[in-house]
């Protein structure tokens, strides 16, 4: 097995001490209330072929570790017999959780309700697919015992067909680049949070592709390690093809949430900036047209195109007023994210 | 298992009593224990004229009044406290079911079902009436994407936990199955019979048609974008911009190899008020995206059935 660093050890020793407590008391609430080493959260919608493949790969890996940890499998609302087997699973099981949703809510939700339940220091996301080798497992939690914040996979041999590949390389260069965290694959559901850094986003809506870029806001250090990737062994492949266009305006909006959420009226005055010079440019033209009476550009147009970009700005800037609103009127957590990466500078008292 | 038998009372009907002890002896038939609460929506005096003619009733019915008219969303979000039903039937001011019908509905609420929504499927309406109703049905079927078929009768039949869980506000009542199905329940259509409709037929008034239409088009947001915005103004903003940009090239190529002048052809305003239209749209977006954002952390769009 891998040279474990001591933290995993110190956490296990703790462990063993819990467990003598727990065994002690023997009620199961005593057990849930305690604080656990690593929470494993994998999202599953009709993979009723490979969930026991799954949880036996997982407690391998695991077990290796000599960590407490617990697994938590979501049911996005299944119409396969997923449930069933999960149900029969957790008898097998004392690590396995199980939580069902109503109806199929998507992966972003069923990652989000797996964090909220989770009770592990360090969360481990994977796929419920089998695509990602929970072998990997280790080598992301070694990288956060170095210190940092988020550990992604990276499949570099990635097993899926070139028309799949393509639109991810494109997609994760820019959000590389317009987010700052420069990660290569993150579309690889294998990733490893420290707990505090991805409970407190409370992320929405269709981004769990976006989780690391999104957990820059607290300031989180971000890493990545070379991840195994399988091909499909059941089941078809869950993605649509219409994604371009959603991914864009996701990375669109991860952007401005990332930037611009805790200061909306700077990210509406930048946007109406392009606006306000050709609100001027237009003036002059028209001035000059009237002027030296040109023929081409008739002045009253010119005229025309300068007001209608000064509404423009105008509108835009009086919508990041009304931003600056909700935001002042928000709960404003998300303003304050960072002070769960701030660390403690140990002075030199010599 | 209680049954609370909700009548949403809003238009005064002359055989209103009838209705009600029909109603009574529909659910004695059917031997649970029941309840039946009125909701005098506005027609508080209407039903106290009533109310001695069937003291029969007496201690199985309590109402409700309010005095200043609310919309049926409102009364019954506020009347659900009040009731103690495990499973609520609601109906409205008079009978719009037969009472086979309406048993019916009741009858197919089983173990795997939390809402049943009945299908008038013969109508027996003027043919006007049922036009306006099947293009309006076809339109929310279409537009909320549900294979459900009749959304404007009244009689719905639900567990207590669908009215409790649905945030109905303004003109939703009409939505709830759709809305049911958004949150993840059990939704089942069952095909019925229906006396005459009442109330008004032939054309509605102009602001009836306009807020049946804005009606859908929230519903259409709320269960769809209402966690992400930015695809919807994105959607649309886009779409303005990319016109706009395509026609402002066409002038450009006009200009530039055609030597044809552009300073005074309409397109080139068309054009430019498109690309800004757009930039309003998805500028609008962002700030939707930062109340989602900002404002909307606290409630999950999930909804988990089971844990173990």
């Amino acid at each position: 097995m891998t040279v474990l660093p001591k933290a995993i050890h110190a956490s296990k020793e703790k462990m063993d001490e819990s467990s003598k407590q727990s065994s002690a008391s023997t009620s199961y609430a005593k057990e849930t209330d305690m604080d656990l080493y690593l929470s494993i959260v994998v999202p599953v919608y009709n993979e009723e072929e490979s969930v026991e493949t799954l949880i036996v790969q997982i407690v391998e890996a695991i077990n290796g570790l000599c960590v407490s940890y617990e697994i938590i499998l979501i049911d996005d609302g299944s119409t396969d017999h997923t449930w069933t087997i999960i149900e029969m699973l957790a008898a097998l099981y004392p690590h396995l959780r199980g939580i069902k949703f109503r109806r199929n809510f998507g992966q972003t939700s069923a990652m989000v309700a797996g964090f909220e339940h989770a009770r592990g220091k360090i969360i481990v996301t994977l796929d419920g697919d089998l695509q990602n080798d929970p072998a990997d497992i280790p080598i992301l939690l070694e990288k956060i015992e170095e210190g940092y914040d988020i550990v992604s996979g990276w499949r570099k041999n990635r097993q899926d067909h070139f028309s799949r590949v393509l639109p991810s390389r494109v997609a994760n260069y820019l959000i590389s680049a317009t987010t700052g965290v420069r990660l290569h694959d993150y579309g690889c559901s294998l990733k490893a949070y420290k707990a505090d850094c991805i409970k407190q986003l409370k992320a929405y809506g269709e981004m769990h592709r976006f989780f690391p870029a999104l957990a820059s806001m607290t300031g989180a250090q971000v890493a990545e390690v070379e991840t195994l990737h399988h091909p499909r062994r059941y089941g078809v492949s869950k993605y649509g093809f219409n994604r371009i266009f959603k991914v864009l305006s996701d990375i669109f909006a991860i952007n401005l949430i990332i930037r611009f959420s805790s200061y909306p009226l700077k990210g509406f005055m930048l946007t109406a900036l392009p606006f306000i010079f050709m609100a001027f440019f237009f003036g002059l033209l028209g001035v000059s047209a009237f002027i030296f009476e040109w023929t081409a550009g008739k002045a009253p147009f010119f005229m025309l195109g300068s007001a209608l970009c000064g509404f423009t700005a105008i509108y835009l800037i009086v919508l990041g007023v009304l931003g600056e609103l909700v935001v002042s009127t928000s709960d404003l957590t998300h303003t304050h994210l960072p002070e769960i990466t701030k660390k403690e500078i140990h002075m030199d008292k010599s | 298992m209680i049954i609370s038998v909700i009548v949403l009372l809003e238009t005064q009907y002359s055989d209103f009593q009838e209705y009600l002890i029909n109603l009574d002896q529909v659910f004695r038939n059917i031997g649970e224990a029941y309840e039946i609460v009125v909701i005098a929506n506005g027609t508080g005096n209407f039903f106290r004229t009533h109310q001695e003619r069937f003291p029969e009733l007496g201690a199985r019915m309590r109402a409700f009044e309010f005095v200043t008219p609310v919309t049926q969303a409102v009364s019954l979000k506020a009347i659900l406290k009040e009731t103690q039903g495990d499973i609520l039937v609601i109906c409205g001011s008079y009978q719009q079911l037969t009472n086979q019908s309406l048993e019916d509905c009741f009858r197919a609420m089983d173990a795997t079902t939390d809402l049943v929504s009945p299908w008038r499927e013969k109508r027996i309406d003027p043919s006007f009436n049922q036009l306006q109703s099947r293009i309006f049905n076809w339109i929310t079927r279409c537009v909320v994407k549900t294979d459900l078929h009749d959304f404007s009768c009244t009689v719905k039949v639900c567990r207590r936990l669908v009215l409790e869980e649905i945030d109905l506000y303004g003109n939703m009542f009409r939505f709830l199955p759709a809305v049911a199905v958004a949150r993840g329940f059990k939704v089942r259509e069952i095909p019925v019979e229906h006396h005459q409709e009442r109330g008004k037929t032939g054309f509605y008034s102009f602001s009836e048609y306009a807020s049946r239409i804005l009606d859908i088009f929230t519903i259409f947001f709320n269960t769809r974008f209402s966690r992400k915005p930015m695809r919807f103004f994105s959607f649309i903003g886009i779409g303005f911009i990319g016109i706009g940009i395509a026609l402002m090239g066409v002038l450009f190529f006009e200009r530039l190899f055609l030597e044809t002048l552009i300073g005074n052809r309409p397109m080139f305003l068309v054009s430019l008020l498109l690309t800004i239209l757009g930039v309003l749209v998805s500028g609008a977006g962002l700030l939707g995206e930062i109340i989602a954002f900002t404002n909307g952390r606290q409630k999950q769009e999930y909804v988990i059935e089971k844990k173990i």
